[in-house]
């Protein structure tokens, strides 16, 4: 027999009674209450620290037992994984080792599970979803951020016709066209969009000492295509947002704000890790047609050049899109130097 | 309103009686959570949930506010939270679902996100009534349910039809200004303009948006009552930017002298995106804590203290400097920990504001009598999509 308190469910006064069970017949007995019951048609709530029983009886009142008076074997058999996890709960090895299950387990996730899955999901995704990934980045930049180049037009034919010829000649590519925008605010750069467009500004193109150090860049932004890299990288961020909303709450308010941090440095990993891809491919589309991938190491250095410092910042190498400069350049080294061999 | 994440805000808004005979009662709450229980708890949840991609969130949510309520008093009698896990599930996946649909959607096209933004701003204050329905159904005392009335056309008068009402005006004015502008009045006009809606209208909405959410609820079948008072809100709000003023100059002068000890000039500035990212949020960071604490200090004493139920009046003496120095110590601990000491700071919140809650009032905590013992089911997809995309319902 325990004592315990009985709700009638409608208004909000307490009467103490004393519960007992015979059998399979739970009943109850004190302050001008008592009833009786099948135990199996009493809803009675999940064990755990801290929070007294509720028995739900058949007639909408309830029963409220302590967390300590509520013998054992009155809920044999109920809540199973309820039970389980209550049992885990009260292990302090467990509550150690869940501290490791985390760790590994948002390491496993964020490293291989939702790439891989996001990866998945980019490559079922319709060629015409990247065209319009591609039209709209366009469209929003140009005019703003992309003006008409400065370059001659025989230049700029020169260009197109060697980016034309080296891009046939490299396989699993969708349709490419080199496009060339003059951009101050950009800078000397290089970048593909979706649907095939591989952009130069003028100010890389003028940085760039020969025509290989331009194939070189325009086969890294081909590996980029070919590897469907902003398809992914899009995906990934998705998936990314969607775990960081659901694990900080909303995304808007004061937890979404240190989620912002995360987020972030996330995004980098994953885009790092795409760019040394791109330069692999880069150096194997290049020996494949008989250029030497020192070429690219040659690009990097005008790179370098056309941005004065950003190659001695170390902190450089976890925010930029591109893995540190030097190793990269090791890397076009060691593809240059297997090139030579053959 | 609230992101139930942060089980610190368990569901107040409905407190009533306790067992007070006197001429003059008062009953007090009280938070008889510990954090060595509470990261127990807290720890095995995440870890399951984490391990079943998510899956298991639902049941973990429920253990964990179960205990936070259970924990928290009213005259020595325990709240209880009633909610189960497969609603919740179910919610959940639909709000993740939106989520990636409006990650996705700027990628894809602007058009396609001004649509989405559009539906969902539609159906925001379907989602909170759904969602207020929910937390008021699922919330207990004494064996007795809140509730929350439906009211669809008060969440869309004052939570949509107002904003765009005052979308409207300002578009019109500033028409007007710019088409036969003298451009001296015009621009004095724009500034009283935002005066009047940033130290009258916006105030007197969000006051009117408490009452309304206040008096649709009910329990033990008397409704709460609220006693509207515009000048709350105005004083809140004219505060708010003298404490913007005080917290922003030492948050710059401080940022602006680690810069200056780095020696950077700013052309260098942008060769050193992370610390520059970093001293960004080191400037809005504290910022924006001390805003978001004193609107929520003021906010949630403003509801309690004019908010009613049967003989009963709550009162809410929260003050700004000790919640702020409890969010200030939490966010570092937080951070610091990387996540491990949110129960602690969980429970440090939920037991100051069970400290300083009290229901005053001459009537007894036995008298509260439902009238119709109907318990009908209400679906968690608005207490979800609220919580992840996190409406600010002003509590």
């Amino acid at each position: 027999m325990v004592s315990g308190e009985y709700h009638d469910g409608r208004s909000t006064r307490i009467r103490r009674v004393q519960v007992m069970l015979e059998g399979d017949q739970l009943s109850w007995r004190g302050d001008d209450v008592q009833g009786a019951a099948q135990l199996v048609q009493v809803n009675v709530s999940a064990r755990m620290i801290g929070v007294p029983f509720t028995l739900r009886l058949p007639n909408g009142a309830q029963l409220q037992i302590a967390h300590d008076d509520m013998p054992g074997d009155w809920l044999r058999g109920r809540h199973r994984i309820e039970t389980l996890v209550d049992w885990l709960e009260r292990k302090r090895w467990v509550a150690l080792a869940s501290v490791l299950v985390i760790g590994l387990s948002l390491f496993g996730w964020l490293e291989y599970g939702m790439p891989w899955m996001a990866d998945r999901i980019a490559a079922r995704m319709p060629q015409r979803m990247d065209v319009a990934m591609g039209q709209q980045a366009l469209t929003l930049m140009r005019g703003r951020m992309l003006l008409p180049s400065h370059l001659p037009a025989e230049r700029q034919a020169h260009l197109r016709e060697l980016f034309d010829r080296f891009s046939r000649n490299v396989t699993g590519l969708p349709a490419v066209h080199l496009a060339i925008y003059d951009s101050p605010s950009i800078g000397a750069n290089a970048f593909a969009l979706p649907d095939g467009t591989v952009v130069f500004t003028d100010t890389l193109l003028k940085a760039l000492p020969d025509d290989a150090s331009f194939i070189a860049v325009s086969a890294h932004e081909l590996g980029h295509l070919a590897y469907h890299h902003q398809m992914r990288e899009v995906m990934r961020n998705v998936g990314l947002t969607v775990m960081i909303s659901m694990a900080f709450g909303d995304v808007t308010s004061l937890s979404g704000i240190s989620a912002a941090v995360p987020t972030f440095l996330l995004n980098n990993h994953y885009s790092r890790a795409f760019e040394a891809d791109a330069d692999d491919f880069a150096f194997q589309a290049l020996a494949r047609q008989g250029i030497d991938p020192i070429a690219f190491a040659d690009a990097m250095h005008a790179l370098e050049r056309a941005h004065p410092g950003a190659a001695d910042g170390r902190e450089v190498r976890y925010m930029s899109n591109h893995p540190l400069d030097a190793e990269r350049i090791a890397k076009a080294e060691a593809a240059s130097r297997q090139f030579r061999k053959l | 309103m609230h992101n139930q994440g942060n089980a610190a805000h368990i569901f107040l808004p409905e407190i009533e009686d306790t067992v007070f005979e006197g001429s003059h009662g008062r009953a007090v709450f009280e938070f008889h959570g510990n954090t060595r229980d509470y990261f127990r708890i807290w720890i095995v949840n995440v870890a399951l949930s984490i391990v079943t991609l998510g899956v298991y969130s639902a049941w973990a949510s429920v253990r964990t506010r179960r205990y936070m309520y259970a924990n928290t008093t009213l005259g020595g009698s325990r709240f209880e939270y009633l909610a189960e896990p497969m609603p919740i599930l179910r919610g959940r996946l639909l709000a993740a679902a939106l989520v990636a649909i409006l990650a996705l959607a700027p990628h894809v096209s602007l058009r396609l996100l001004a649509v989405c933004i559009g539906v969902i701003g539609l159906l925001m204050p379907w989602f909170i009534v759904r969602g207020l329905m929910f937390r008021a159904r699922y919330s207990a005392w004494r064996g007795v349910n809140f509730r929350y009335e439906d009211d669809y056309v008060g969440a869309y008068k004052w939570y949509l039809v107002i904003y765009a009402v005052m979308a409207v005006f300002a578009l019109v004015a500033m028409k007007l200004l710019i088409t036969n502008g003298h451009q001296i009045i015009a621009a004095l006009l724009i500034i009283i303009g935002l005066f009047v809606f940033q130290f009258m209208l916006y105030p007197w909405v969000r006051g009117k948006q408490q009452q309304w959410m206040a008096e649709q609820h009910c329990f033990g079948g008397k409704a709460f009552h609220f006693r509207f008072d515009a000048k709350v809100y105005r004083r809140i709000y004219r505060r708010v930017l003298g404490i913007y003023i005080l917290s922003a100059i030492p948050a710059a002068i401080l940022v602006f002298e680690i810069q200056r000890s780095l020696g950077w000039t700013p052309a260098e500035l942008h060769q050193h995106p992370l610390t520059v990212k970093a001293l960004s949020y080191l400037y809005a960071g504290p910022i924006n804590l001390a805003i978001w604490a004193y609107i929520r200090v003021r906010m949630t004493n403003a509801l309690y203290n004019h908010t009613s139920i049967g003989p009963f009046q709550l009162e809410s003496s929260l003050s700004y400097g000790d919640m702020l120095r409890i969010y200030f110590v939490n966010a570092a601990a937080i951070i610091c920990t990387l996540g491990l000491a949110t129960p602690w700071a969980v429970i440090r919140v939920a037991r100051y504001r069970a400290e300083h809650l009290r229901l005053e009032g001459t009537g007894s905590l036995d008298d509260f009598v439902q009238t119709s013992s109907r318990r009908t089911r209400v679906g968690a997809v608005g207490a979800e999509v609220d919580s992840l995309l996190g409406f600010d319902i002003g509590l």
